[in-house]
């Protein structure tokens, strides 16, 4: 059993739980700027086409009340969700010519996994 | 999808404001220390502050702390036990320590300071001292801790940074304020929120998004392809509105298709965009998309001096530029979209927000190269296009209401040029 489970029918992204399932948004933009850009791009060939049935499984839960392998697989999307302007925009994990990502502090973030009101 | 019809917008925005002009603008005041010290007289200290949102807080005891750039004020936040809202200076009235140093949080009912243990109930009352009896003639009835003026509009906590503000909250949102009355604020119950401080004039900060005609060169592959397409192709404005010192920019979209992870946002979670399919469940308030075009996406709604929203008709966000000297500033971002009804709804609030973090870095790579070259004196004038009238209405408001504060100093009859701002006779 793997150690960070994801849902029957998405064996085939195991190998990226490691890097990519994190703690918050905040973590995610630090993971983006210290990945390289193949490394990024293999993370979103590889997710990117299963999105549709991802997002499908994921609607079938309630925040707050996911199970771990759904957790995981959530985790992994909303990392995709951090790294898809690097891909699809700019051809790079920086904003292209842009003011560094890095100065910036998170102050709030919405949680991950909490149920929301 | 796109329709070839749609009419490019004109120009033609300055001429319905003659009084603002249409010559170069001089930039002293976007680097001048002279000029930012009459700012913090004439404009910060006469001005009112958006601090957070009621729904920050909830429940009776609920508090949280916000540490007020530019005045340097930490002020504490609470919900009372008869659910009002207050807010003090979060100094404990004995030696000055703070009295409550977490940022957030549920307070059983009293605020202890970490320094002696003096406690405060939630309604500010001074409750207990600690060895009372070694104190001279305390009148404990007189160290309350210290309300700071405020008030509330739309969910939103705002503060004035002195004891007597020179206008009401009301006087200073004005007629855009009562325009957005009836938008749905308190909807979108999520955010985010970040920070960072940057080495420019806040003017420079608060005018950067302010005009769309750099959207196609500075945004190629981000905003551009919906905001310039088919028929707009400088990404021209639908509309500029002053409304006293304040100002709002309508913006032009038409739908573009989407690249493949935006798509599946807008597909499996549209309800956390700033996409909406469905039909309004409210109605559009006057203050929003004024010219009712249905090419439109977002409005850039300012409060002068420093607070925006981008409101459009699904979420919003509402940025703030703290000035902190003549070339510095913070800048504060808060995001905010509705709640996920489901957990495939969560990737749509991830999507946007990463989405609009990225353009506004786009924004404000700018911003320190020109106030370089305004700090090293090798640009002395700017030049406005139409469509940037904001940037030029913003200049004017700074420069009249600095004009009517040195006559006010002077002791001569005060009459500001911008209407609904104050001045003290």
């Amino acid at each position: 059993m793997a150690s960070t489970p994801l849902p029957a029918g998405f064996e085939t992204l195991q190998a990226f739980t490691a890097h990519w399932v994190l703690p918050d948004a905040a973590a995610r933009m630090q993971q983006r700027q210290n990945t390289d850009m193949q490394e990024i791009r293999d993370f979103y060939n590889a997710l990117t086409p299963m999105g549709d049935k991802a997002l499908a499984y994921l609607a079938q839960f309630q925040l707050g009340e996911l199970p771990e392998d759904a957790e995981n697989l959530l985790k992994l999307m909303l990392s995709l969700a951090e790294i898809a302007p690097a891909v699809e925009w700019y051809d790079s994990r920086e904003v292209a010519n842009g003011y560094p990502v890095t100065r910036i502090r998170f102050l709030r973030q919405i949680s991950d996994t909490a149920a929301q009101r | 999808m796109q329709d070839a019809k749609i009419p490019v917008p004109p120009i033609g925005l300055t001429a319905r404001y003659p009084d603002v002009g249409t010559g170069p603008v001089p930039t002293d005041a976007y680097h001048e220390p002279a000029i930012f010290e009459k700012e913090m007289e004439a404009i910060f200290k006469r001005s009112w502050y958006m601090i957070g949102r009621v729904d920050q807080i909830p429940e009776p005891g609920d508090y949280f702390v916000y540490e007020m750039p530019t005045f340097r004020q930490s002020l504490l936040v609470c919900r009372d036990r008869d659910g009002e809202v207050n807010v003090f200076h979060n100094v404990c009235p004995h030696r000055g320590n703070v009295v409550e140093h977490r940022p957030s949080g549920r307070c059983r009912g009293l605020f202890m300071c970490g320094f002696h243990g003096w406690s405060f109930d939630l309604k500010g009352n001074l409750a207990n001292v600690r060895d009372g009896e070694g104190f001279f003639d305390l009148d404990k009835s007189r160290l309350a801790l210290k309300p700071a003026p405020m008030g509330i509009w739309e969910g939103f906590i705002f503060v004035a940074p002195v004891d007597e503000p020179a206008q009401t909250l009301e006087q200073y949102l004005g007629q855009q304020g009562r325009d957005l009355a009836g938008y749905p604020w308190s909807e979108c119950t999520q955010s985010y929120q970040f920070e960072t401080e940057i080495a420019c004039n806040w003017k420079l900060a608060v005018d950067s998004p302010a005009e769309v005609y750099h959207i196609p060169i500075l945004h190629p592959n981000s905003a551009a392809p919906t905001m310039m397409a088919s028929g707009n192709p400088f990404g021209r404005l639908l509309d500029v509105t002053l409304l006293g010192p304040h100002r709002t920019n309508s913006h032009y979209s038409v739908q573009a298709e989407p690249r493949p992870v935006q798509k599946l946002a807008y597909t499996h979670a549209a309800a956390a965009q700033n996409v909406v399919n469905d039909a309004l469940e409210y109605e559009m308030p006057p203050g929003l998309n004024r010219t009712r075009d249905r090419n439109w996406t977002v409005d850039l709604v300012m409060f002068f001096p420093g607070l925006a929203f981008t409101t459009s008709a699904g979420m919003y966000t509402a940025h703030q530029v703290w000035p902190l000297a003549a070339n510095r500033c913070l800048y504060q971002q808060r995001v905010f979209v509705r709640r996920a009804r489901n957990a495939a709804e969560r990737f749509g609030q991830e999507n946007t927000m990463v989405e609009f973090r990225d353009v506004v870095m786009e924004d404000l790579s700018t911003l320190e190269r020109i106030q370089r070259a305004l700090d090293s004196g090798q640009i002395k004038h700017f030049h406005y296009h139409d469509h940037e009238l904001a940037l030029r209405h913003n200049h004017k408001v700074v420069c009249d209401i600095i004009a009517a504060w040195e006559r006010e100093c002077a002791g001569q009859p005060a009459d500001s040029a911008v209407p609904e701002w104050p001045t003290h006779p």
